[in-house]
């Protein structure tokens, strides 16, 4: 989150950028202190979840509306890895990702053949052929009564405490967290950036397109994979809910929300999501969907930057060079470019 | 003299703080109520599809269990302090995960109810065993709970997979419906379901014609119903194990092929008063199936149920009476031990053999924490014959306790 | 012989749904170019509205037939002036995202009002069923069938033999060559947006004699019909509604004869489209 805004805020005074880091990492450190531990634990698988994600849709410009198989995918391979081998949870979760990149390289390929559009049904539709397979490969699955009993193993240390099991999983975020930021702004990430903002050109420069769009997609599936695989150990249990499309839809709107193409806003979407449920859960007020959903459609219509664009907006340097950036950039299917005209 | 002061300061501190530390925790030793209060929390599915069967008036029956309590036992309760709180599940598995884990460490909640959706109750009976705190199941059906994955801390008050599938298996084919076709959905219910009604088809001397899995969900199920007379032998039951709006497509499609003038009858596996409601009594009317009560299945039920429809104006579910039966026998357990330690109020509870409003004829198995009891026979009552818009079911016969519920799992081992 | 015929019909009837929606959903797309996530949440609300107009003023189903969809288009209408037409300008992923939060919003909002399990309809017409030659067919389904059919014939000849139908054929399947040509696509979006909103709504109502009515009954359908207008080409509005109607054949004989597959078939056959003919069977190359 931190170091973003560290890239956001070229040409602030160096002790602004290293004090809003700080910050961020005291944020990280101190939020089980203030918040219910596993609650906490959830924003931070969500949080990672809706970076990698935002990875694809703000930096390749591609939306995913599967992503809840690769999560989901993750959580089921971490748990099976975890109750079966014994393995430290660090390992099982690691199994969990690599078998959610494995899963991106089909669907992926697949997938990139269409653009814009076709590419969110394309995945959607994907996303729910995984979950009829896990729905109906019980035995494996358990069906819809899910994957019971993952353990939090680690030799040497007692994770049954959830507030002992954040500071365990907080490594696992920030490493994929770092990775994210590190691809985004790595020579391969401006290729991608490139592609999204005219393919025809990137691939007249001899970039092959599909090939980077698959791998920057196989890239967010493994990091979605990670803070699927954490979430199980975290619940200990991986469940149906994990690849249904509405966890797709979750980690969509947890990115709208924090600003598309921020990468940290999502962080920000997420802990935001995250905890309006769980304060929903409780309240009495059971329409979830209504809030969000309208929250969305707001956030939609009228801030397309999201919570993170919209302050980085506001705050940004007003002299000379302005951000870039002016409305998140997604990519346009070229085939079909016309617009409606609009009276 | 100087030296034995600070003895004597470092040895009275120390003290005190492991005092505090005990007084902080839960409290050790019989006899004693955690904080001076009793929790009872209630899990459930708030505004999802079980929040008629269960929802906002499976509170409401813990609260009533509450509220006779307190009347029932005045100033020589065991604690003044009884609270109900609630939560929502939203029949999503991690978040009853959360909730429990919620409830149980901060909200001090000392037993937990309710929690329909197999899923969400296997997920807080992972929690409860964690916590080392009650759980009493009456929303969920898989037997998974009394069997491979049991634990001390969980019961199961209200009915089973093996309740349903026994009680209409065998009696439909008892009465003469020896040839089934089944249509079980894809997935752990729908097969465990199936497995179950096999054996209680066969058990009985009935054979299965054919059985097809059906995707979950669909909302066409007129293969099935087009294969269904094509079999040979014809079957004479359509044995549908399909749930909630999948169960409503079956039957109003069951309804527009007319298998029922084709001689072939429908037997359902699971049947709310919610899916009545749904699909029409008059579609389902003299459809049978096996539930664990009804509230008017005799006139101790009915007084019971009527005192519910003052509070709530509404009729309870047996998933609302089980509620209120549990929540009762736990607070009066709690009673006798003068302790809401989990261990202590178990050992008042295993072995018990009872009879109330709910459960007839019940033993609460020191085994497996199942409850057995009484379960019926029943079928949907001819609209034109109710006494009131909620008025569903009539009795066909009452299946004893020993018959109604399996035998203890092998894959159960409580100590 | 008979029983794969009568299955074969079966499926027609179930693809008669997909076909409605796919109707729907490319006319809009080709208008447009927005693709309508919120689709699933008409045809529900659909249903739903023939269940409100019986328990409220106690109108039966053709009285639904008729109102229940006119009501939806013209709620249509306004949504695409209020919200939809806000976001033409952008990137039409955006209008996926507006469609998305509106479909969850609409399925909350009736959730709150009808609670999550099934409503029950008993106003649905023909209840006995007919004999078709070689096998008899419930009526009502049958009749289901006549009507998906008379009315993607109907949008055909409309598309084919109007001036309204070639314009919106031509925005539709050639976008820029309309725009060389002059030609003012603008006003008729409201209404074809409408007009699609409203074919939405008449498949939910004609759901809700054989179908289970409840807040849920939208959403996965939805995701199927996506996989359909891929397969088919969302440009070709002709591909669309085959693809329509083959699929629910093919998961009508997939239940029968390969059960396993039953579900993923439609997922399957969509890879493998991607694979040989990206644009869909009947859609046009496009260069990416």
């Amino acid at each position: 989150m931190i170091l973003a805004l560290l890239d956001k805020l070229h040409g602030r005074p160096v002790w602004i950028r290293w004090g809003l880091f700080a910050a961020g990492l005291l944020v990280a450190l101190g939020l089980p202190w203030s918040l219910y531990p596993p609650v906490a634990t959830d924003i931070l698988c969500w949080g990672l979840f809706a970076v990698a994600f935002d990875l694809l849709l703000g930096h390749a410009g591609l939306l995913s509306f599967g992503h809840a198989a690769f999560w989901g995918s993750s959580a089921y391979v971490t748990g099976l890895i975890a109750l079966h081998s014994g393995l430290p949870f660090y390992v099982a979760v690691l199994g969990g990702a690599g078998a959610a990149a494995l899963l991106a390289l089909p669907i992926g390929f697949l997938a990139v053949r269409r653009s814009g559009i076709y590419f969110a049904m394309v995945t959607l539709a994907f996303a729910q052929m995984v979950y009829f397979i896990a729905n109906q490969w019980g035995d494996v699955t358990g069906g819809e009564n899910g994957l019971q009993g993952i353990p939090r193993d680690l030799p040497g240390f007692d994770l049954s405490d959830s507030f002992v099991f954040y500071y365990a999983a907080l490594p696992v975020v920030l490493l994929g967290l770092a990775a994210a930021w590190r691809i985004a702004h790595s020579p391969f990430g401006r290729v991608i950036a490139a592609v999204r903002d005219n393919p025809a050109r990137a691939r007249a420069l001899g970039y092959p397109a599909d090939r980077y769009k698959l791998v920057v997609f196989t890239v967010s599936a493994f990091l979605s994979g990670l803070a699927g695989g954490l979430y199980a150990v975290n619940h200990g249990f991986a469940s149906l809910q994990e690849v249904y499309w509405t966890t797709s839809g979750k980690v969509v709107v947890m990115t709208v929300l924090g600003g598309m193409g921020t990468l940290w806003g999502s962080l920000l979407g997420a802990g935001a999501i995250v905890r309006l449920e769980d304060w929903l859960s409780t309240s009495g007020f059971e329409e979830t969907g209504l809030v969000t959903g309208g929250v969305f459609i707001v956030v939609v219509l009228l801030f397309r930057r999201g919570v993170w664009g919209t302050l980085a907006h506001a705050l940004r340097p007003r002299s000379g060079s302005s951000t870039p950036d002016p409305e998140p950039h997604l990519e346009h299917d070229h085939g079909d470019a016309s617009q409606p005209v609009s009276p | 003299m100087k030296h034995r002061l600070s003895t004597v300061v470092a040895t009275a501190a120390a003290g005190a703080l492991l005092a505090g530390c005990g007084g902080g925790g839960p409290s050790s030793g019989g006899g004693k109520i955690s904080d001076d209060k009793i929790v009872l929390g209630v899990l459930t599915d708030l505004s999802g599809v079980y929040a008629d069967i269960a929802g906002p008036n499976s509170v409401q029956a813990v609260q009533m269990a509450v509220d006779d309590f307190k009347k029932k036992y005045g100033d020589k309760a065991v604690t003044q302090n009884i609270e109900v709180i609630k939560a929502d599940h939203q029949n999503k598995p991690e978040i009853a995960n959360t909730q429990a884990r919620e409830m149980y460490d901060r909200k001090q909640a000392d037993a937990l109810f309710d929690v329909p959706t197999s899923s969400a109750a296997l997920a807080v009976q992972t929690v409860a065993g964690q916590a080392k705190k009650l759980y009493f199941n009456t929303g969920a059906a898989t037997t998974e709970l009394a069997g491979k994955t049991c634990n001390p801390y969980t019961y199961e008050w209200a009915y089973d997979t093996y309740m349903l599938a026994h009680g209409t298996g065998s009696a439909v084919t008892a009465q003469g419906g020896k040839n089934w076709y089944t249509i079980y959905p894809d997935y752990a219910f729908g097969q465990d379901m199936q497995k179950k009604f096999e054996t209680a088809i066969t058990g009985a001397g009935g054979t299965i014609v054919a059985k097809d899995p059906t995707p979950f969900p669909s909302d066409n199920y007129s293969t099935f119903l087009l294969k269904a007379p094509r079999l040979k032998p014809k079957p004479n039951v359509l044995g549908a194990l399909q749930a909630g709006g999948d169960l409503a497509n079956v039957v109003k499609q069951y309804e527009q092929f007319k298998l029922k003038d084709k001689g072939i009858e429908l037997a359902i596996g699971l049947l709310f008063d919610s899916d009545i409601k749904a699909i029409g009594a008059d579609k389902l009317a003299g459809t049978t199936f096996t539930t664990a009560w009804f509230w008017n299945v005799d006139p101790k039920a009915q007084a019971w149920a009527d005192r519910f429809k003052e509070r709530t104006g509404q009729r309870p579910t047996f998933v609302q009476a089980a509620d209120y039966s549990a929540a009762t026998h736990y607070l009066e357990a709690a009673q006798k031990a003068g302790s809401d330690k989990a261990a202590d109020v178990s050992k008042e509870l295993d072995g018990t053999k009872f009879s109330d409003f709910f459960a007839h004829n019940a033993t609460i198995r020191a085994e497996d924490h199942r409850i057995v009891h009484d379960a019926y026979l029943a079928k949907v009552k001819d609209p034109a014959k109710a006494s009131e818009p909620g008025d569903y079911t009539e009795r066909v016969k009452t299946i004893p306790a020993a018959e109604a519920f399996d035998k203890p799992s092998p894959d159960c081992h409580l100590s | 012989m008979t029983s794969f015929l009568q299955q074969a019909f079966n499926g027609l009837v179930s693809g008669s749904f997909y076909a409605l929606l796919a109707l729907g959903l490319a006319v809009i797309f080709g208008m447009l170019r927005v693709v309508n996530f919120a689709h699933g949440a008409l045809y529900m609300l659909g249903a739903f509205g023939a269940v409100a107009l019986a328990d409220t003023t106690g109108l039966g189903f053709w009285w639904a037939l008729l109102l229940v969809p006119l009501a939806l288009a013209l709620t249509g209408t306004l949504l695409e002036r209020l919200l939809i037409r806000r976001l033409t300008a952008l990137d039409p992923l955006y209008n996926f995202l507006l469609t998305f939060g509106i479909a969850l919003v609409c399925q909350d909002l009736l959730r709150m009002k009808y609670g999550a399990h099934s409503q029950p309809y008993e106003r649905g017409p023909f209840t006995g069923s007919m004999d078709l030659g070689l096998f008899d067919f419930p009526r009502y389904q049958v009749f289901v069938l006549a009507v998906s059919v008379t009315l993607c014939l109907a949008v055909w000849l409309l598309l084919t033999h109007t001036r309204i139908g070639t314009i919106v054929r031509a925005a539709t399947e050639r976008p820029e060559l309309t725009r060389a040509f002059g030609i003012d696509t603008g006003r008729w979006v409201t209404p074809v947006f409408g007009f699609g909103v409203g074919l939405a709504a008449l498949a939910g109502v004609l759901a809700a004699p054989m179908r289970a009515v409840n807040t849920g009954m939208g959403s996965d359908l939805i995701i199927t019909v996506f996989a359909v207008v891929v397969i088919g080409g969302l440009g070709s509005v002709f591909g669309s509604v085959l693809a329509g109607f083959t699929i629910g054949m093919l998961q009508a004989l997939g239940n029968l004869y390969v059960p396993v597959l039953s579900q993923t078939s439609v997922y399957l056959l969509m890879a493998v489209v991607l694979l040989v003919r990206p644009a869909g069977l009947f859609g046009k190359e496009e260069p990416a």
